[in-house]
């Protein structure tokens, strides 16, 4: 392998993991900027979603890039119900409770994803499996393609959504001043609803793109992931959602350079090094404002 | 006043004969069971290995049990088994917790199991402490039983150390595959073959490392390690380390790693960094969730065995291994793994050693451990019989490798043993994609 070769091999795999990041982190970043709750269930959200589209693809052999819109929606009623019965209780009541409620619900969804799916781990191949395509001189499964293409159309949704829609728009009013928002008129407690079931369905597809990408998952795949998230959402800045796309194509190209020129024992400490000096020379992380 | 004396002289009379009656062994020490504590990974990651040795545990104390158990020549009489589980949680905080309540409050006679050298090492402490005899039928490491900063005397390894894979491994190497690639591609025979490694950063990851290289330095090998990279437990995204890998131009790959990892490597390595090398795994990987996890990828690469699902060496122990493979399916529904295994020869060695006692005293439990012969069961064991070395008190097994086939009809690669010539069942295969590495 040339060293060229070599640089862009490495490259490709930080974007491709960064794609899973950025879908966890986004969604995450979104439920903080209009709730102000601190999830660390949220990991669990793509162990769901990664089941979800297991299950169907086992049952119905649908190719499972269809599936994610499934997974999606799945995860959209989920994230309803888990905001209106956990969360709306204890809004305001202090961020310890917030802690020890996601902690909670961490237990609760992976003993009930064992109950369901049993703790084995499980994989599935998607349909792509055995197909390359040469980019310049690197030869690339075609699901990667597919992953980083199909990550830029839900994240541009998303944008579009924010920007252009209603709802879209009042859930940033919610988001840049709560009270605010309240104010002029928004129901507030239904942008939370929807904020943290599109957080949700994000989480989903990222769970989605991780067992496409022939990764292994059980039902306790989602703790590591979510606390990367956590990472990614500092790093960017809280309740940036380009922060958070930024930040999880850094950890991503990070976490991989580091474990090409230091070894794989310091790809995560890379990441956590970086986030450290951003945020002694950036409290703020490097899209967030004060006071956010 | 003659009533009250006479009541007092009753109430006297039936204490003392209280105290005299609980004098007496036979009815008060006497057990009703033989309590054999069960350490294993019943939740988190690690949970699919730790209920297939408790599912085995219980498949060997039902067959004992259903015999009247084991005669104790202390009581004569034959006492039933009772297993105790003890869920380490996959962690090291969970295994100090289970195995206190196991000691402390269950009151075990034995204990046996421990899976993952990391868990097991951390509350190696306490059985140390507590003198109780302990029977290590998952973790592979040998410090469990090699460290010098806690009394190991009671415990005892029934399961092959990473220093037996790696060098079984590095044989399988430099005796088979080095001769087959040199002759296919007309290298010279003094040709050093190139050996990557990837290991997981754990005890058990470092001890396959070491293997392999005491074993090249030692036995003088024409074997060079060209590239070497660890990664954290629980990985799941090694296209950059197998990328890294690659760059150093391998003939072959030894991969001292877990089975789900492995799972993902390997299509990893073979799809999207299209590394066409021989891949080497240790033994751990043979397991049925193994086979369906690698899918093609992982046809013509090695396992280094000594129980699997799919297969026996011919001999002694192939009626065994199969008459237990079916117990196991029969009432769980599923193939024991070689955890399992050693963990069902672990409750007979416990059954056994009681029994040899004479007495469920627990230092007189852990001599009769020293001293155990007993034939082999549904492993292969070095000389035919179970028994404990004197320096480090490790059991000897006799090892196997298998070369992975794809098997259309039923979808998944099934293993063929290959190595050694004493219970192969055909030959090494290098395969048409196959690439050599160079310098």
């Amino acid at each position: 392998m040339g060293e060229l070769e070599i640089f862009l091999q490495i490259l490709f795999w930080g974007l491709y993991a960064g794609c899973i990041y950025i879908l966890l982190a986004t969604g995450l970043n979104l439920i903080f900027g209009v709730m102000k709750i601190v999830n660390f269930a949220h990991g669990e959200f793509l162990m769901v979603g990664a089941y979800v589209t297991a299950t169907v693809f086992a049952l119905t052999g649908l190719n499972p890039y269809v599936i994610i819109l499934f997974s999606m929606v799945v995860l959209v009623a989920i994230g309803a119900a888990v905001e209106r019965f956990c969360f709306r209780p204890i809004l305001g009541t202090g961020k310890l409770n917030e802690i020890f409620l996601s902690l909670g619900l961490i237990y609760l969804f992976q003993n009930l994803a064992a109950l369901i799916w049993t703790d084995k781990w499980q994989s599935i191949q998607s349909p792509y499996a055995s197909i390359s395509i040469p980019i310049g001189p690197l030869n690339v499964p075609l699901d990667y393609i597919i992953i980083i293409v199909v990550t830029a159309i839900i994240l541009a949704g998303l944008h579009l959504f924010l920007k252009r829609s209603r709802t879209g728009r009042a859930m940033r009013a919610t988001s840049q001043n709560r009270k605010g928002a309240m104010l002029v008129g928004i129901d507030v407690e239904r942008m939370d609803v929807f904020s943290f079931s599109i957080g949700c369905a994000l989480a989903a597809a990222a769970g989605t793109l991780w067992v496409v990408s022939g990764q292994v998952f059980n039902p306790y795949m989602g703790s590591i992931p979510a606390v990367k998230a956590f990472a990614i959402i500092i790093l960017g800045g809280l309740g940036s959602i380009p922060g958070a796309i930024i930040g999880g194509l850094i950890y991503g190209v990070a976490e991989n350079g580091a474990a090409f020129l230091l070894g794989g024992m310091w790809k995560d400490a890379v990441s956590f090094i970086i986030l450290i000096v951003v945020l002694v020379v950036r409290p703020t992380g490097l899209f967030g404002e004060s006071g956010e | 006043m003659r009533y009250a004396v006479l009541f007092i002289a009753c109430v006297i009379g039936a204490i003392l004969f209280a105290g005299c009656t609980q004098q007496t062994p036979s009815q008060t020490t006497q057990p009703e069971e033989i309590k054999i504590g069960v350490i294993v990974s019943m939740t988190g990651p690690a949970s699919n290995v730790g209920k297939n040795m408790w599912q085995s545990a219980v498949v060997a104390a039902d067959e004992i049990n259903a015999d009247g158990g084991v005669f104790i020549k202390e009581y004569n009489k034959k006492i039933p088994i009772r297993l105790i589980q003890g869920d380490d949680e996959s962690t090291q905080q969970g295994g100090q917790k289970a195995v206190t309540k196991l000691i402390t409050d269950d009151k075990v006679d034995i204990l046996v199991g421990g899976y993952s050298s990391a868990v097991t090492s951390t509350y190696e402490q306490i059985v140390a402490d507590h003198k109780v005899p302990f029977i290590v039928t998952g973790a592979s490491s040998p410090i469990i039983t090699h460290r010098t900063d806690i009394d190991t005397s009671y415990i005892f390894h029934h399961c092959p150390t990473t220093d037996s894979y790696g060098q079984y491994t590095t044989w399988f190497i430099d005796q088979v595959i080095r001769p087959a690639i040199n002759a296919k591609f007309g290298f010279p025979d003094d040709r050093n073959l190139r050996v990557a490694i990837i290991y997981q950063d754990s005890p058990f990851g470092k001890g396959g490392l070491s293997a392999m290289n005491n074993t090249i330095t030692n036995d003088k090998l024409k074997m060079e390690i060209v590239g070497q990279q660890s990664y954290k437990m629980g990985e799941s995204d090694f296209r950059t380390v197998l990328t890294s890998i690659k760059a150093t131009n391998p003939d072959v790959v030894y991969a001292v790693v877990f089975p789900n990892e492995m799972a993902q490597m390997l299509p990893q390595a073979r799809r999207d960094v299209q590394m066409d090398t021989i891949f080497l795994v240790p033994e751990n990987n043979d397991a049925p969730e193994y086979y369906k996890g690698i899918g093609n990828y992982g046809e013509y690469s090695i396992i280094e065995s000594r129980f699997s699902p799919y297969t026996a060496p011919k001999g002694p122990i192939a009626d065994a291994a199969m008459a237990f493979k079916n117990k196991f399916k029969d009432k769980w529904g599923a193939f024991p793994d070689m955890m399992g295994a050693s963990t069902y020869e672990g409750i007979y060695i416990a059954a056994k050693v009681s029994e040899n006692a004479g007495t469920l005293n627990k230092d007189a439990i852990r001599q009769a451990l020293g001293t155990l012969s007993m034939p082999q069961m549904v492993e292969a064991m070095s000389d035919g019989t179970i028994s404990f070395s004197k320096d480090f008190r490790e059991s000897r097994f006799d090892l196997y490798m298998e070369q992975l086939i794809w098997d259309p009809t039923v979808n998944e690669c099934r293993p063929v043993i290959v190595w050694p010539d004493a219970l192969k069942d055909t030959s090494f295969v290098l395969p048409d994609w196959y690439k050599p590495g160079s310098a």
